[in-house]
């Protein structure tokens, strides 16, 4: 798998998007630019737009105005967005939004699934994927008989069953402790880093920017992007 | 895909058994109906060829061919054309047995081949046909009758002569009587229900009963179990009801889907957005609706086959109609309720599985 993932990550450009919720305004003409493999992090308070503008990216929704494109193409206006959507993009959420019925491999079997993947080669990609987020062992037991972070763990192996070019993560480990936060944490950057996907990630917690190549703030709806490492440096000295 | 079917709807085995068995009732209401058609076209095939005839003649626009009155010079009539080899009346008296009002009883002349074409199988033909009477196997067994017992008609007692074999449903759950005890005995005296006509060599049924038909103003010549259902009113009635019964049927079944797939996707809409946010396509989000769908109605469907064979027969009883009709189930009619699941469960899920294609992924991850 790392093989055939380690391809260059997706570049991401936003122009001038704007998105209203009836008369409330999300986000105000933003714009930004990701690089192929970087990993920014958006931060922002909450209600502030930080999980529209990943839903605008990831192609959930579409924007009022402005444009959003992935290596070139506009995912929302594509003739079939959710395919679109597979080739390009895993998705990370605060909760883990596993199916709760099914085994954590069927729930890491599901994405290839939708792409129409053989049953043998789906059991054996999700089985590789588990190995990947060290949940092997767990492969079998059902989302509740996991602990909130081998929830999160199944729902990072599911992102990249598609071997996504882009990793969008919205609050990954806001509903889970410090401890288990870090060791999520450690397992995205690490695969980041190894495998060399662009990944976007939202959170609250402004320090986890640390981690980040960059930092993008969102104020009520409006995007201040400002470079990760300047405001480390800036705050050691 | 299947997999994921068979979790979700083990997920909710209540609502699922539920709506399972409203589909099963549907598909159950339909096998019986199917069933009690096929045996009244069966039943009617075998009024039809009474006495091994080849067509019969009854009055016009009756009701019921059993209440048709035909004048009793009309068989010498008919004896003469050339296209019938032999022709013989019968005045038919319905519910005359009290111990089985679904019995008919037949009056026969006696040296008509209607009678002649019995086969005795127990004891023998009357001697005397103003006190005997000859009763059909199948009645024989019903009412625990033999040669020598006494069989009850209209209040009057007849020694068994004799129990015969016809092979015909209708002539052996029945009983006969001589045609001119049988016409004193209800006072319709000088008159028959019907004459059967066995035809010359080479006579095609059809011709013959366009020709008599044709030569006898108010009468009507049946030559086919089709006729024979559509030839009285109640045939025609029963007919239609069995349609508008199918008809309500489906309409039930298809809401008790809909209402169930609906429910179930209002309760999953965050899980139907995150297989569209992973990568579902919309059409594949609707085939696992549809799916779900077709398969609670497949399972109802197999419990509705069963259910129906079940109720097929106790339909025939229930209308005590099991000396003139016995249900038949064929392979046609068992496919036919199957088919009607599967059409419950594809129509039932295409306006859920529509409403899901629908649905923005964002808007339906916010339903969770």
């Amino acid at each position: 798998m790392t093989e055939r993932m380690a391809q260059a990550g997706a570049e991401v450009l936003v122009e001038r998007v704007s998105k209203s919720f009836g008369r409330i305004s999300a986000l105000r003409e933003a714009s930004l630019h990701v690089e192929p493999g970087q990993a920014v992090v958006i931060t922002g308070r909450s209600g502030s737009g930080k999980s529209t503008l990943l839903a605008l990216v990831g192609g959930l929704e579409q924007p009022d105005a402005g444009r959003v494109v992935i290596d070139g193409r506009a995912i929302w206006r594509e003739p079939h967005p959710a395919r679109a959507r597979r080739e390009v993009v895993g998705f990370v959420f605060q909760r883990h939004l596993l199916l709760e019925t099914l085994s954590a491999q069927t729930n890491v079997e599901v994405p290839l699934l939708g792409a129409g993947m053989r049953h043998a080669e789906r059991r054996r990609r999700a089985l590789e994927l588990l190995d990947e987020v060290g949940l092997a062992d767990r492969a079998e037991h059902v989302p509740a008989r996991l602990s909130g972070g081998e929830r999160q763990r199944v729902a990072v192996a599911r992102a990249l069953a598609n071997e996504p070019r882009l990793l969008l993560a919205d609050e990954p480990t806001g509903a889970l402790d410090s401890v288990t936060s870090e060791r999520i944490l450690d397992l995205l950057f690490g695969l980041r880093d190894r495998l060399g996907m662009t990944m976007i990630l939202v959170s609250y917690d402004s320090a986890i920017g640390a981690r980040a190549d960059r930092t993008v703030t969102i104020v009520d709806g409006l995007i201040h992007d400002h470079d990760a490492h300047d405001d480390a440096r800036a705050s050691a000295s | 895909m299947l997999s994921i079917i068979v979790t979700n709807l083990r997920r909710r085995p209540t609502r699922t058994v539920l709506t399972a068995a409203g589909i099963a009732v549907g598909v159950a209401t339909i096998v019986a109906l199917l069933s009690f058609t096929q045996g009244l076209q069966e039943s009617a095939s075998g009024f039809v060829h009474l006495g091994g005839s080849e067509l019969g003649v009854f009055q016009a626009n009756v009701s019921d061919p059993t209440t048709s009155v035909l004048p009793e010079s009309m068989v010498g009539r008919l004896r003469r054309r050339p296209e019938v080899a032999q022709a013989t009346p019968l005045l038919l008296i319905v519910e005359g047995i009290k111990r089985d009002p679904a019995a008919v009883v037949f009056g026969a002349q006696s040296d008509g081949f209607f009678t002649k074409q019995l086969v005795i199988v127990g004891g023998a033909r009357p001697t005397s046909w103003q006190t005997e009477a000859l009763v059909g196997d199948r009645l024989a067994a019903q009412l625990r009758l033999s040669p020598g017992s006494t069989l009850d008609v209209k209040g009057r007692a007849y020694r068994v002569a004799g129990v015969y074999h016809s092979g015909i449903l209708f002539e052996d759950s029945g009983a006969v009587l001589g045609l001119a005890e049988a016409q004193r005995l209800i006072e319709r005296p000088d008159e028959e229900t019907n004459v059967i006509v066995r035809l010359s060599p080479g006579t095609r049924a059809s011709a013959a009963a366009r020709a008599i038909e044709r030569d006898f103003p108010g009468t009507q010549a049946i030559t086919t179990p089709e006729q024979a259902l559509r030839a009285g009113a109640n045939g025609t009635l029963i007919s239609k009801a069995i349609l508008v019964i199918v008809a309500i049927a489906i309409i039930v079944g298809v809401i008790g889907v809909m209402n169930t797939m609906a429910m179930s996707i209002a309760e999953r809409r965050g899980e139907l957005g995150l297989l569209s946010t992973v990568g579902w396509s919309p059409q594949r989000v609707a085939t696992l609706i549809l799916g779900e769908g077709i398969a609670v109605s497949i399972l109802g469907a197999a419990g509705g086959l069963l259910l129906g064979v079940i109720g097929g027969d106790l339909l025939v009883r229930a209308l005590g109609v099991s000396s003139y009709v016995s249900p038949s189930v064929t392979a046609w009619g068992l496919g036919r309720g199957l088919l009607v699941g599967v059409a419950i469960g594809v129509l039932g899920g295409i306006y859920p599985a529509w409403r899901v294609t629908r649905m923005t992924p964002l808007k339906a991850l916010s339903g969770t």
